[in-house]
């Protein structure tokens, strides 16, 4: 029967493989090694089962031919015994190999030391493959180097999995890239028609909301596959900008991962909440401040926001509840079947907000 | 009256470019505008031109980013603020640039305002220097 038929090669069939006679064929030409007894026929079971293209060379003999190559080794490579037996590694390289990797097995054959490199390589029929070589010395009992062993593995599939995910890593920041630029055209169209126009200030509102929004989703981009956003980085990018003065702004809060829908209500409500702290509220004097705090509610399912203004000068709380900016966020919050409850203390607004997050 | 602050815009995308022109007409200044780094060359070997302050957007296309200019202003001494939405990308260059760098998107006002008060404290160094030079 013939060993090498890939047809017997299937997975977990040991009974075949263990047909493999190469072991015997090679210990029978190498007496005087030190194969025998019990390690003798671990050895050759080893050899003979392992998946793991395995290769001895003898470096007593000119230009390091392989005196000994597993079945696995044959059905990697496509060579036959005969083809393989008595020549040098090298026949496995193609015009495509790189000469780096070849010049550190060099070196490491030379100095007797071990080294794992990655390199291309041609099988018979010419097709390359990626082959992480792990070769090293092997000493006789004296300490005299007697063979080179060498085992390939082919990590074609490994190396295409990185190059994907480096891929889809460049994808993502060419995509992040893209939308930061359109959120800054859609900004400054409104900029130059507001200007055009003579309604700077109502430009500049509209501006405020659309950048506050391109914030937010910055975030999201690198994980974008992910589906799920990080809402603790989303409202920290919101409100980022208000933050020069740190004391005046106090966030407390870890990265709960919420639905990616969830990532423009995060971003228009605490805008909205943070232009009024800055025009009437905390922010509008010399020394108020804001504490936020996040959390998910697990039994509700839902993202818990409090937003706490102090120290800010008496509101006057119709204004700002009649305003646009509270409308926003009154209708967003009821449309996702969210709350928002509002209570006027003496140094400012402090809310508790209640967004449905579901299971994410 | 003091001359108007020349400032040069670098900037390829033509509506980000129109707006910060009127942000910076708004304030007084003369904008000088380039879209490649080729006319941003060409308007600093420009004599009539005698930029005083720059504000340069990073990416200008897949294949070119402002670094160009950007070296021969260092070289020139005159300050300049980086306008970019690719600082993932450009991250380790733009260190090395050392130089003021705004977040795109951001409101062309304080893009313009930045980017005097660049212009203004390195003429307060330069000033400090001549003094201690004359001393």
């Amino acid at each position: 029967m013939n060993t090498d038929d890939p047809r017997n090669l299937r997975l977990g069939d040991q009974a075949r493989l263990a047909f493999d006679d190469a072991p015997e064929r090679f210990r029978d030409g190498h007496a005087s090694e030190q194969f025998s007894g019990s390690s003798g026929v671990l050895f050759e079971q080893a050899m003979a089962q392992t998946r793991m293209a395995i290769c001895l060379c003898d470096p007593n003999h000119e230009d390091l031919p392989i005196v000994f190559a597993n079945r696995a080794f044959r059905a990697l490579t496509g060579y036959s015994e005969e083809e393989i037996i008595g020549n040098n590694c090298r026949f496995l390289q193609g015009p495509d190999t790189d000469p780096e990797p070849i010049a550190r097995i060099r070196d490491a054959i030379v100095n007797e030391q071990v080294v794992v490199v990655e390199l291309l390589n041609y099988r018979k029929n010419g097709t390359s493959f990626w082959n992480a070589l792990h070769l090293g010395p092997i000493y006789n009992d004296q300490g005299e180097l007697i063979y080179f062993f060498g085992s390939q593995w082919d990590v074609s599939g490994v190396r295409a999995a990185r190059a994907e995910e480096r891929h889809a890593r460049e994808m993502a920041r060419e995509l992040s890239h893209r939308m930061k630029n359109m959120f800054a055209v859609i900004s400054s169209i409104v900029n130059v028609t507001g200007r055009m126009r003579g309604i700077r200030s109502e430009a500049d509102e509209i501006n405020a909301r659309i950048q506050a929004l391109g914030r937010a989703y910055e975030t999201t981009l690198d994980e974008a596959s992910v589906g799920s956003i990080d809402a603790g980085q989303a409202i920290s990018a919101v409100l980022g900008p208000y933050s020069a003065d740190t004391s005046r702004l106090v966030m407390h809060g870890d990265n709960p991962r919420v639905p990616f829908g969830i990532v423009s209500i995060i971003g228009l409500v605490l805008h909205e909440l943070a232009a009024n702290a800055a025009k009437y509220g905390a922010w509008a004097g010399e020394t108020g401040k804001v504490e936020v705090d996040w959390s998910i509610d697990t039994p509700s399912e839902t993202l818990l926001i409090t937003w706490q203004e102090s120290g800010g000068a008496p509101v006057d709380a119709p204004a700002i509840t009649d305003g646009v900016g509270s409308a926003i966020v009154n209708r967003m919050l009821q449309t996702c079947s969210g709350t928002i409850e509002r209570r006027w203390e003496l140094g400012g607004l402090h809310a508790t907000l209640r967004i449905p997050v579901g299971k994410s | 009256m003091a001359d108007p602050v020349n400032i040069m815009v670098l900037e390829d995308e033509l509506m980000i470019l129109m707006d910060l022109e009127f942000a910076a007409e708004d304030r007084g200044c003369t904008v000088r505008s380039a879209t490649t780094v080729e006319e941003a060359m060409a308007l600093l070997d420009d004599d009539t031109a005698r930029i005083d302050v720059a504000v340069l957007d990073v990416t200008l296309s897949p294949q070119s980013t402002c670094f160009p200019v950007a070296r021969q202003l260092d070289l020139r001494g005159i300050p300049y603020i980086l306008h970019s939405g690719d600082l993932d990308r450009h991250n380790e260059r733009i260190r090395e640039l050392d130089a003021v760098l705004i977040a795109k998107p951001a409101h062309s006002d304080d893009v313009i305002d930045r980017a005097l008060s660049l212009l203004d404290q390195s003429q307060n160094e330069a000033d400090q220097a001549n003094r201690q030079a004359a001393e």
